[in-house]
C-alpha cells in the first residue's frame, strides 16, 4: 500500500550503499533485517555476524584488505562472547575517516543502555542511532542511508 | 736721832703703835717700848725704859739673844715663836719679828721688836684637835680612829677605834714600828715613812688615802693623818687620826666600775640611747644610734633633739618633737612607736622612749632618749595579728566544742558557738561553770587520769567519754586537750570536743549514701571509672572491673590500659584522654572500639568528663562506656540485609529487564515475522515465515521456562536447609555424568573427605553441582582431556569446595563483570545458554552462599562455593 510512497523515497535515498552489516546473535532479527534491506534494495553486499567478536574481527580484516568498512551497521547489544558495547569500544578505536551510520537495534528498555548510547554518541564522529526492536519497514529506509 | 735718848715725840708715837712693839739699842737696853708692847707683857708696874733686856726678861734665852746680836750686826730679818711662861706660871706664846733699827744714814742703831701674843691662837689650835679626837674618839659611826705618840716616852697610843680599825685586841700595845708595818707594802707603806720622817724633820703634817692590811689579813682603806707636835722647837711627839674608808672607797669603786659598765653599755647596747639637756640638746649619744645613721658624734652632740637627722619628715614633727621634749623635762615619761631613717634613708619602725632623769631631790636633770628597733617586732605583731585572728576564726568557726579553761582552777575562761550548740551553755553562763562540770568523773575514766595524762605529756586524748549538757543530759564525745602556760606561769587547758553521736550518725548517713551510689554505680548498665592524670583508673563500677576482669576494686589500683587492652587501643583511649584533659571539653557519646588483651573487640558509646580541680587544672577524667557491641552487631546485621535487600533488588530490577528484553525481543519477532506474513504472497516464503514463528514461539517458552526457574529460587530464599553429605552428593552427580564424562574424557579428582556434610538446600546443591562439573568439562581446551579436581577447605565460617579445571579459562578482565549475567556466554560453545551460572549464583545466594572466581584464559580456571554453615 505504502509502496509507491516506498519507491519514491528510495529513488531519493539510494545513493548506493557500498556494504550493509548485521550484528546479531539471533537469527530472526538478522533474517528481518535483511528481508527489509533486499526490498529497498538498500545495498549488494550485507554481512551478518552472530556476535561483536566475528563483527568486529570481519571489519578489521576487510580494512585491512581495502574492501573497505561497512557504511551501516545494524548493532544487536545482548550477544554472547562480545556485546554490542564492547564491539562499539574497539570499533569506534579504528583509524576511520568516513562517518559510519550505526543503528543500534534492541529489545532492551533498560534505561542503563539508553546511557550507554548517549555516552558514545558523545566519543565519536559517527552516527550513533538507537531503535527499539520490532524495526518497521517505514523506518528502514531512514536508517538506511550514509550518514 | 740721838742714840739712847728719847724723843718725846717719837715715843709718843710709838706708845701708840697697835702693835707690841720695842725699840732696843746696840746694848740691848729698851728705848721705846709701845704701850701694847708693856701690857703685853705685864711691864706696867716695872720701868723698862733705859733697862736691858735681860733686867726686863730675866730667863731670856741665849738664843734670842744671838738672834738680836746677828740683826746689829746686820743679818737681817729674824722671826720666831717663843713660849713664855708668866709669872702664874701660865704659857704665852709669842710670835717674834726682829727688825733692824736703822739711823738717818742707815747704820744699824738697834733693833725693832714686834711681838704678836699667839697664846690664844696656839691653844685655840690645840683646843680644836684636842676637840677633834674627842669627837673621834666618839664616832664610832665615822670610823674615826686618834693616836697620838709621845717622842720623849717612845710610846704610841692608839684608841679603840684605832685598834679596831687594825683589828687588834684592845689591849694590843702598838710601837711606831709595827704601827707603820701595817701599812700595805709598797705605795703605802713608803707613803707613811716618808710623811713620819717629814713630819719630824720639817714640821709638815701629812692627810693620805693609804691601805692598811689589819691583823686579821684584811686589806681596808683609810684616810691617815697626823702632825708633829713641837715644844720649844722641840719634838714632842705626833698625834693622828685614822678614817677607815675601805666602804666609801669599794663604793667608788664600785661607781667607777659601774660608770664604765654604763659606758660601754651605753655605746654598745642595742638600743639608740641619747642624754638630752632640758632644752633638748643632745649631751650625749651612743654608738648604735650614730653607726645606725652613719653619723659622727659632732654631728648629734650639741645639735636640737628635733635637728637630729633621723626625723623623716622634720618640718612636720619638729613641733611635736618640742612638746615631747617639754613634756618629759617636766617629769613624764614619753613613750611611742615612731618611724626613723637609717643610712639608707630607709624608714624603720622604732619603739622610743624619752625619759626624765631625776637626782636626789626630785627635780629633773636630763632626759634618757631611748629608741629599740622593731621592725622585727612589728613584723611579728602583724603576724600574730593575723595568726590571731585566723586562730579566733577557727576557734568560732570549728564545728568541734572548743573551751579554755584555767587548768588549776578548773574555771571555764572561754568557750565557741560549737560549745554553745554542743552544750547548751552561753557565754554569759561560763562563769559559774567548772571543767568538773562538764567532764563527769565516770567508771572508766575519771578526771585525775586526764590530768595526770596531761601532766606527763602536754596532751591528751582524744579519748571517748561523756560530757554533761546544761539540762544535765549527758553525750559522747571524742575529747582531746592540750595543756599550755602562759607567760605569767598561769596553766591553760583547751578542751575539743566532738559530738560524737553526731558524727556517728553522720557517718552513718554518709556511709548509707556512699552504699547507694556505689550500688547505683555498680548497677548501671554503664562502665564508670575514674582515670588520674597518668590514665591509670582509680575507682571502677562493678561493670568496668567485669570488664577488666577483676574481682576486687583496688586491684584496679596502680593498673594502667596496657593491663588491660591491646597497644592500639591503649594508644587510641590515650590520646583522647590526654584531649580531654588538656583541653577541658568532655568527649560525648563517642563510639568506640576497644580490644582486650585476648583479642575480644567491644564496642563502646564512650564519654569522657574532666576531672577539673580547684586551681582550674585536670586532675583526671570521669568515664562512662555504654557496651553497644550487640545493637553494633545488630545494625551490621541490619546493614548486611539492606545490602543483600539491594542487592537482590537490584537482581530483580535486572531481573526485570532481562524478563522483558526476552519477551520484548520474542515479541518483536513475532511482530516482524508476522508483518512479513501479512504482506508475503508467495506461498514459499510464508510457509518459511510460519516455520520461523513456531521456532520463535519454541525459544518464547523455553525462555518462559528459564524464567520460571530463576523466579523459584528467587522467590524461595528461605526454603529449609539441612545437613548433606557433600561426598555422596558429588558421587550421585558425577554418576548422572557419566556417559556425558566419558564421551569427553573427563577425570573427576575427589579430594573431599568422606564425612563433609554441608548445610544446604539438597536440591540446589544438586543444580550447583551439575552446573560446576558440567561447565568444567564443556568449556574444557579442546588440546587436552579435562581434569576436574575438587577439594574443601575452611574460611571464616563457610565451608568452601573449591572446583579446578584445565579448561578454557576466562578472561576476567573483560568479562568479570558479566559472568553470572543472564544469558552471557563467553565461548564459542553452541551449547552455551547463558542461564548456568546465573541461576547458580542465584541458588548459593539463597542459601547466603557466595561465589568467588580465578580463572586464567587457555589455563583453566577455580570456582569457589562458600556454603554459610550458620543460616
Amino acid at each position: 500500500m505504502n509502496l509507491e510512497r516506498d519507491r519514491h523515497l528510495i529513488f531519493i535515498s539510494m545513493k548506493k550503499i557500498r556494504a550493509i552489516s548485521i550484528i546479531d546473535d539471533d537469527p530472526i532479527t538478522v533474517f528481518g533485517i535483511k528481508k527489509m534491506l533486499s526490498s529497498i534494495e538498500a545495498s549488494e553486499h550485507i554481512t551478518t555476524y552472530p556476535n561483536g567478536k566475528e563483527a568486529i574481527d570481519g571489519i578489521r580484516l576487510s580494512l585491512e584488505n581495502g574492501s573497505g568498512v561497512p557504511e551501516v551497521i545494524f548493532l544487536d547489544i545482548n550477544m554472547p562472547i562480545m556485546d554490542g558495547w564492547q564491539f562499539l569500544e574497539e570499533f569506534i578505536a579504528l583509524p576511520l575517516k568516513e562517518r559510519i551510520r550505526i543503528n543500534i537495534v534492541t529489545s532492551s528498555i533498560d534505561p542503563a543502555d539508553k546511557q550507554n548510547w548517549e555516552c558514545y554518541k558523545e566519543k565519536t564522529h559517527h552516527l550513533l542511532d538507537y531503535k527499539n526492536k520490532p524495526i518497521r519497514r517505514s523506518d528502514i529506509l531512514e536508517i538506511t542511508r550514509v550518514a | 736721832m740721838l742714840r739712847g735718848t728719847q724723843d718725846s715725840l717719837d715715843n709718843n708715837l710709838i706708845k701708840q703703835l697697835p702693835y707690841a712693839t720695842a725699840f732696843i739699842n746696840s746694848d740691848l737696853e729698851v728705848v721705846h717700848a709701845s704701850d701694847r708692847w708693856i701690857s703685853e707683857f705685864d711691864l706696867e708696874e716695872k720701868e723698862v725704859i733705859g733697862k736691858t733686856l735681860r733686867q726686863i726678861f730675866p730667863d731670856i734665852r741665849n738664843s734670842w739673844k744671838k738672834d738680836l746680836k746677828k740683826v746689829l750686826k746686820g743679818g737681817g730679818k729674824t722671826t720666831d715663836i717663843e713660849c713664855f711662861l708668866d709669872q702664874n706660871g701660865q704659857e704665852h706664846w709669842f710670835n717674834w719679828t726682829n727688825s733692824p733699827w736703822h739711823d738717818q744714814k742707815g747704820a744699824i742703831i738697834g733693833v725693832i721688836i714686834q711681838t704678836e701674843d699667839i697664846t690664844n691662837e696656839i691653844f685655840d689650835s690645840a683646843k680644836l684637835e684636842k676637840l677633834e679626837i674627842l669627837l673621834n674618839d666618839k664616832s664610832e659611826i665615822s670610823r674615826i680612829g686618834s693616836w697620838q705618840f709621845d717622842a720623849v716616852k717612845k710610846e704610841l697610843i692608839w684608841c679603840d677605834i684605832t685598834k679596831e680599825i687594825h683589828e687588834v685586841p684592845l689591849d694590843y700595845k702598838p710601837n711606831i714600828e709595827t704601827a707603820i708595818s701595817f701599812y700595805k707594802e709598797g705605795y703605802s707603806r713608803n707613803t707613811i715613812a716618808m710623811a713620819v720622817d717629814q713630819a719630824m724633820v720639817e714640821g709638815k703634817p701629812w692627810n693620805e688615802k693609804l691601805q692598811l692590811v689589819t691583823a686579821k689579813g684584811n686589806e681596808i682603806w683609810v684616810i691617815a693623818a697626823g702632825k708633829p707636835i713641837f715644844k720649844d722647837d722641840k719634838f714632842l711627839g705626833l698625834i693622828g687620826t685614822f678614817q677607815d674608808i675601805t666602804n666609801d672607797i669599794i663604793s667608788q669603786r664600785k661607781n667607777e666600775e659601774q660608770e664604765r659598765l654604763f659606758q660601754s653599755i651605753f655605746n654598745s647596747s642595742y638600743q639608740f640611747t641619747g642624754i638630752l639637756d632640758l632644752d633638748g640638746t643632745f649631751l650625749q649619744i651612743n654608738e648604735t644610734a650614730l653607726d645606725f645613721a652613719d653619723l659622727k658624734e659632732k654631728d648629734v652632740v650639741g645639735k636640737k633633739f628635733w635637728d637630729a637627722y633621723w626625723w623623716p619628715i622634720p618640718d612636720m614633727i619638729r613641733d611635736g618633737l618640742k612638746t615631747v621634749v617639754k613634756a618629759a623635762a617636766g617629769g613624764e615619761i614619753m613613750r611611742s612607736e615612731i618611724v626613723v631613717l637609717d643610712k639608707n634613708q630607709e624608714i624603720v619602725p622604732v619603739d622610743f622612749s624619752l625619759k626624765p632623769i631625776f637626782d636626789k631631790k626630785k627635780k629633773v636633770t636630763s632626759l634618757l632618749a631611748e629608741g629599740r628597733m622593731i621592725k622585727e617586732m612589728v613584723v611579728a605583731r602583724e603576724k600574730l595579728k593575723v595568726s590571731e585572728k585566723k586562730f579566733r576564726a577557727l576557734f568560732e568557726l570549728s564545728p568541734i566544742a572548743i573551751n579554755l579553761s584555767d587548768y588549776d582552777t578548773g574555771e571555764i575562761l572561754e568557750i565557741n558557738s560549737a560549745f554553745t550548740e554542743a552544750l547548751g551553755f552561753g557565754n554569759e553562763e561560763i562563769t559559774n561553770l567548772k571543767y568538773n562540770s562538764l567532764v563527769p568523773n565516770t567508771k572508766n575514766l575519771k578526771l585525775n587520769q586526764i590530768k595526770e595524762i596531761l601532766e606527763k605529756e602536754g596532751t591528751f586524748g582524744p579519748l571517748e567519754h561523756e560530757l554533761i549538757r546544761k539540762d544535765g543530759s549527758t553525750f559522747k564525745a571524742s575529747l582531746s586537750g592540750s595543756l599550755v602556760e602562759t607567760k605569767k606561769g598561769k596553766r591553760l587547758l583547751w578542751t575539743a570536743a566532738q559530738d560524737l553521736t553526731e558524727v556517728k550518725r553522720k557517718e552513718k548517713q554518709i556511709n548509707e549514701e556512699k552504699q547507694l551510689l556505689r550500688t547505683l554505680i555498680d548497677n548501671l548498665p554503664l562502665n564508670v571509672y575514674i582515670k588520674d592524670l597518668e590514665s591509670r583508673k582509680v575507682l571502677v563500677n562493678k561493670a568496668e572491673m567485669d570488664y577488666c576482669g577483676i574481682k576486687q576494686h583496688d586491684d584496679i589500683i596502680g593498673k594502667s590500659d596496657s593491663d588491660f587492652y591491646d597497644d592500639t587501643s591503649v594508644k587510641i583511649s590515650r590520646e583522647e584522654d590526654l584531649q580531654v584533659m588538656n583541653t577541658l571539653t568532655p568527649i560525648l557519646g563517642k563510639e568506640t572500639i576497644n580490644i582486650k588483651k585476648d583479642g575480644k573487640l567491644t564496642t563502646f558509646l564512650t564519654s569522657k568528663i574532666p576531672l577539673i580541680g580547684e586551681d582550674g587544672e585536670a586532675k583526671g577524667l570521669i568515664g562512662i562506656s555504654m557496651d553497644i557491641s550487640d545493637l553494633k552487631r545488630k545494625e551490621k546485621e541490619l546493614q548486611d540485609l539492606i545490602s543483600v535487600t539491594s542487592v537482590q533488588n537490584k537482581q530483580l530490577i535486572n531481573f526485570a529487564h532481562i524478563v522483558s528484553h526476552n519477551l520484548r525481543s520474542h515479541s518483536a519477532n513475532f511482530s516482524m515475522l508476522l508483518e512479513f506474513l501479512v504482506n508475503e504472497t508467495d506461498e514459499t516464503e510464508k510457509e518459511n515465515l510460519v516455520k520461523m514463528l513456531t521456532e520463535a514461539s519454541d525459544n518464547l517458552l523455553e525462555t518462559l521456562d528459564n524464567l520460571n526457574e530463576v523466579v523459584a529460587i528467587s522467590t524461595n530464599v528461605n526454603l529449609e536447609k539441612k545437613p548433606v553429605n557433600l561426598l555422596k552428593k558429588i558421587s550421585a552427580v558425577e554418576q548422572n555424568l557419566s556417559a556425558f564424562l566419558k564421551k569427553n574424557n573427563a577425570q573427576i579428582l575427589n579430594e573431599i573427605p568422606s564425612d563433609t556434610k554441608v548445610n544446604v538446600v539438597p536440591a540446589y546443591l544438586d543444580s550447583i553441582l551439575m552446573n560446576f562439573m558440567t561447565n568444567a568439562v564443556k568449556y574444557k581446551d579442546p588440546q587436552r582431556d579435562p581434569v576436574v579436581k575438587l577439594s574443601l577447605d575452611l574460611c571464616d565460617g563457610y565451608k568452601v569446595l573449591s572446583i579446578t579445571d584445565n579448561g578454557l579459562g576466562i578472561d576476567l578482565d573483560k568479562y568479570g563483570a558479566k559472568l553470572y549475567g543472564m544469558y552471557k556466554t563467553f565461548h564459542d560453545n553452541p551449547d552455551a545458554r547463558g542461564i548456568g551460572l546465573y541461576i547458580t549464583k542465584n541458588q548459593v545466594e539463597a542459601m547466603n552462599g557466595k561465589i568467588t572466581v580465578s580463572s586464567e584464559p587457555g589455563k583453566g580456571s577455580t570456582f569457589n562455593i562458600h556454603f554459610n554453615e550458620k543460616n
